[in-house]
């Protein structure tokens, strides 16, 4: 039962002497604070951050460097303070509780272990510090031991592991504390891709072990959209899109999110949304797609007028044609399954396109020309200026 | 072909030519470095008639008889002296090592108001020497009677600006802060974090600071010649300027060098110990230029 | 909803004040409280004349006025004694610094490869350890009258009568020299090795490929790179060479033999000391306090234009 409820939650770096100097003269400070926006208060690092996590729900915040994921969830951690608005972990306000009375245990990116104690002591550390009794410290540390398969390496020191043993010992003296919220930050991203892989299915099963809420941070959009219930994504300090796995990938709110969810990019390329007999259609160079119902009925919801677009297609979604959209193969790269071909289309924009039926494969040699359209139901139209999806 | 042999066999003879002289300067600094305390050690194991009948480099048979001759002296009470020496050296090691620490880690570990200004306050400070204050200092332990008490020349190391500074270094190039927050979120108050998380971590640092403070402390002339008065309280150097100002021609030679020996001897066995990690720890505390 | 509005933030900047507290206490008590006492007597007299104390007694810059007052033979002790301090450092931190910058490069070349390294450092560095004042008694019985220098001496003949080391200027400023130079050219080895090292390999392939020979190498890459590190050491040596101290005071027994001609700003601010003499042992340590502030200056100024050149 824990329920996490952050209302407003903002965080304002204040900045120093030097910095609002820099700003008064008109300098750029943006080799430090990237796109953040500077208030008079300081550099906003998280801006309004709305969101109920539900008991036992699984949370992952995903965006590039700098966003401010990793922040919210060491403000969720109370390690770092909330600049406005409320933090409620089971109704509970808990801006100025202290992280030990939080009820939360934390995995960290570099591990974080203690590297004069042994494994046994590292996870066996939270629990004698509660003066929990020696044999239930015992009996709890071999559980969560067993269960994350390093029994073996209990007397061990840390520096005796390798990295994926270390990043089990992490998550062991975690769950040892059986904590209401469990926050991990980026807990995979030094370690190997296979690895990694590994890794991610394993906290998959320990999520069906411990049950209990989940807030993840990774800057993977794989691992966000393998791990997560919901998926909340982040760019400069502002929530750009909150939703199911299925949900940002099929609706994606902007531009940004399009392109950041889904591997390879999404494609983007420039085109009118046009209204013929009545219905929304892209006009591209080449091809005209008629969109499907469901995209018809949002547009008209929205009351969208004709326009130019960025037209958004994902490559696993391109069709080859015989008469579309042009486009010149610069590279393929075959995987096996499948092929990647990168072409330029007519704008000289870089596209990707999967491809995977055999029988397509050896056509794309580097300059050869194709031809591609799309189907009515995956075409993406988003407005030039703002960037959002006309859909929406 | 042939010419490049020939270059390179000219080359290797020149390389041979500059290893030789580089060997033969490296020994001279050898010799300099440690024939004095050749010198030392022979004369220690010799009797006064001997020394005062010449000069040689080999050991006689009287460095026992030296030594109790030098452990009994009546008016120079060497093991009293070697023990106050040690009892002050070792405390205001400790002193200041780990204040040292704590100050280091409380600039590191934190973002307070100020923190920028105490940094370079401390480095700032650095560079004023201790004789400066020693007038006051005098001054003020005359007047409070705080003369011949150990607290006055051990607890001043609790503000040692260049032990600080080491361990600041050493902190940076060691401890990430993650350490500290695994630690809050396990339920750690920062006092309990600093003491059995941050300590432990730092050992390798804190033992050659050890090893500093207290060589510092046990070679330390100036001030406890100021300041202790009592000659059961007198600490080693005290005793051996008094052994100059003595008339020495009237004393037993063997057992004056006895005393010089017993004197450096506890920071030579240290050193032969640990001067690995004690030439290693001169390097990373000093300022990269 | 419950909501506890007297803690609303988590903070964590009180620990450290007071973790650094404990060495601000500790600075201002036995440390800056002092030095404000030492400058403040200064201005007064306060001395101690057989059993009567005199003072003290606001005497204005008289302190000063006095010791720069020449005496009856027309010396000002506390130029003469600053002037002998420099000096003695002088001769001992020309060889000090060469013979360290040799050594650096002889142990940091990679074309020589010195066997024994540890061995050297560990021998060079030794004296550095050793108690300054016993350093000095055995350099004081070695080279006295009826030590086992003179009697080397007379036995190979080299001299007819006995030499008094401790009578001539020369030699007791040598002896002193030859020891702080002996205490301190490893450290300063070391920590020149320190900087070679830290100058990036490639630079000195390049060098070589670019047809450097080694003396033009050294010249042309090593020292202007070297630099920034060499003046930080010869000014902390210099700001050490002021306070020097122990070996003097102990060899010559405080008195600066032969006349005064070996005594240290320090010794003289010792003898007003322990002559419980305030007022002139602090006028003594403002003048050192001034020497050593302008010496520091100049190091924070060439480090801090250094660090922005780079």
């Amino acid at each position: 039962m824990a329920r996490v409820i952050l209302k407003d939650i903002k965080k304002i770096y204040p900045m120093s002497g030097d910095q609002k100097k820099k700003k008064a003269k008109g300098k750029k400070t943006e080799h430090k604070t990237g796109n953040l926006q500077i208030t008079d208060k300081g550099v906003v690092a998280v801006q309004a951050f709305n969101l109920d996590i539900a008991d036992k729900e699984f949370i992952v915040l995903v965006g590039p460097s700098g966003c401010g994921k990793s922040t919210t969830l060491r403000m969720i951690a109370g390690l770092e303070d909330i600049s406005e608005g409320d933090l409620y972990i089971d109704d509970e306000l808990m801006n100025g509780v202290a992280p030990k009375d939080r009820d939360i245990a934390m995995v960290f990116q570099n591990y974080a272990l203690y590297p004069h104690m042994s494994v046994y002591d590292n996870m066996a550390f939270s629990l004698k510090l509660k003066h929990m009794d020696k044999k239930e410290i015992d009996v709890k540390v071999r559980e969560a031991a067993e269960i994350l398969g390093i029994t073996e390496y209990l007397d061990r020191k840390p520096k005796a592991l390798s990295g994926g043993q270390r990043q089990r010992v992490a998550i062991g003296r975690a769950i040892v504390r059986n904590p209401k919220v469990f926050l991990m930050d980026e807990p995979l991203s030094n370690l190997d891709a296979k690895l990694r892989n590994q890794m991610r299915a394993e906290i998959l099963k320990l999520r069906q072990k411990i049950n209990t809420t989940f807030i993840y941070v990774t800057h993977d959009q794989t691992e966000a959209m393998t791990l997560g219930d919901r998926i909340v994504i982040m760019k400069d300090g502002y929530i750009q899109q909150i939703g199911t796995p299925q949900q940002v990938f099929d609706h994606p709110a902007n531009l940004f999110v399009a392109g950041f969810i889904g591997s390879p990019q999404m494609n983007m390329m420039d085109g009118r949304l046009i209204k013929k007999d009545g219905k929304y259609a892209v006009e591209l160079p080449g091809t005209t797609v008629v969109l499907s119902e469901e995209k018809q009925a949002r547009l008209a919801a929205n009351d969208v007028a004709e326009q130019e677009v960025i037209v958004g297609v994902r490559p696993e979604h391109v069709i080859l044609t015989d008469s579309g959209y042009r486009g010149t193969v610069e590279v393929s790269e075959l995987m096996g399954s499948s092929m990647h071909v990168h072409l330029t289309d007519v704008h000289g924009k870089d596209m990707v396109v999967i491809l995977n039926d055999k029988k397509d494969f050896d056509k794309f040699t580097t300059g050869a020309q194709i031809d591609l359209t799309f189907t009515p139901d995956v075409v993406h139209v988003f407005d030039r200026t703002t960037q959002k999806n006309l859909e929406w | 072909m042939n010419t490049n042999t020939v270059n390179s066999k000219k080359a290797i003879a020149q390389l041979t030519i500059v290893r030789i002289i580089v060997y033969i300067i490296l020994a001279i600094l050898t010799i300099l470095c440690l024939f004095s305390f050749y010198m030392l050690i022979i004369n220690s194991t010799r009797s006064n008639g001997e020394l005062q009948g010449g000069f040689t480099l080999i050991p006689s048979t009287h460095f026992i008889q030296n030594l109790v001759n030098a452990w009994n002296d009546s008016s120079i009470n060497i093991p009293r002296g070697m023990l106050n020496s040690f009892l002050i050296a070792a405390l205001s090691a400790i002193c200041a090592t780990y204040f040292s620490a704590l100050t280091a880690y409380g600039i590191h570990a934190y973002n307070f108001r100020g923190k920028k200004f105490a940094y370079w306050f401390i480095l700032a400070i650095m560079v004023i020497p201790s004789q400066v204050a020693a007038s006051g200092f005098v001054q003020i332990c005359y007047k409070f009677g705080l003369t011949n008490n150990y607290l006055m020349l051990i607890l001043p190391g609790i503000a040692s600006p260049v032990v600080f500074f080491y361990m600041k270094q050493y902190m940076e190039a060691v401890l990430p802060m993650e350490i500290v927050e695994a630690a809050r979120v396990d339920g750690s108050n920062e006092f309990f974090t600093f003491n059995r998380v941050i300590l432990p971590m730092l050992k390798p640092a804190l033992a050659v600071q050890l090893i500093f403070t207290f060589v510092a402390s046990w070679n330390n002339y100036f001030l406890p010649s100021l300041l202790l008065t009592k000659s059961e309280l007198k600490t080693v150097p005290i005793m051996i300027a008094q052994l100059r100002s003595a008339d020495y021609s009237k004393f037993d030679m063997g057992k004056v060098y006895m005393f010089i020996l017993l004197a450096i001897l506890p920071v030579v066995i240290v050193y032969l110990i640990l001067n690995r990690n004690i030439i290693k720890g001169v390097t990373s505390g000093s300022v990269k230029g | 909803m419950k909501e506890k509005k007297e803690k609303r933030h988590v903070s964590y900047a009180k620990w450290g004040l007071i973790f650094i507290a404990p060495f601000f206490i500790a600075y201002i008590i036995f440390s800056l409280a002092p030095q404000i006492i030492t400058i403040y007597n200064a201005f007064f007299e306060n001395y101690r004349s057989g059993l009567t104390i005199v003072g003290p007694n606001f005497v204005g810059l008289r302190n000063f006025v006095s010791l720069f007052t020449p005496d009856a033979n027309g010396t000002i002790d506390i130029l003469k004694y600053t002037g002998n301090t420099l000096l003695m450092w002088v001769e001992g931190a020309i060889p000090q610094i060469v013979i360290a910058l040799l050594l650096a490069i002889f142990f940091t070349s990679y074309r020589l490869k010195i066997k024994g390294q540890g061995f050297f450092k560990a021998v060079i560095y030794m004296p550095n350890m050793i108690m300054a004042s016993a350093f000095s008694m055995l350099f004081f019985t070695l080279f006295s009258n009826v030590g086992p220098v003179n009697q080397v001496i007379q036995a190979m003949g080299w001299a007819d009568a006995t030499i008094d080391f401790f009578s001539m200027t020369v030699t007791v400023r040598g002896m002193i020299a030859l020891m702080n130079f002996l205490m301190w050219f490893g450290n300063t080895t070391i920590l020149l090795m320190a900087g070679i090292m830290g100058i990036d390999q490639s630079m000195f392939e390049a060098a070589n490929i670019d047809g450097a020979n080694s003396l033009q190498t050294f010249f042309r890459v090593t020292l202007p790179l070297l630099k920034p590190i060499l003046v930080y050491t010869i000014i902390t040596a210099m700001i050490g060479g002021l306070q020097m101290f122990d070996v003097p005071q102990v060899l010559t027994n405080g008195f600066g033999v032969p006349n005064r001609t070996t005594m240290t700003l320090v010794m003289y601010l010792n003898n007003f000391l322990s002559g419980k003499n305030y007022g002139m042992s602090g006028a003594v340590s403002v003048i050192l306090f001034i020497v050593t502030g302008i010496l520091s200056l100049i190091t924070f100024r060439s480090l801090r234009t250094q660090s922005e050149e780079a």
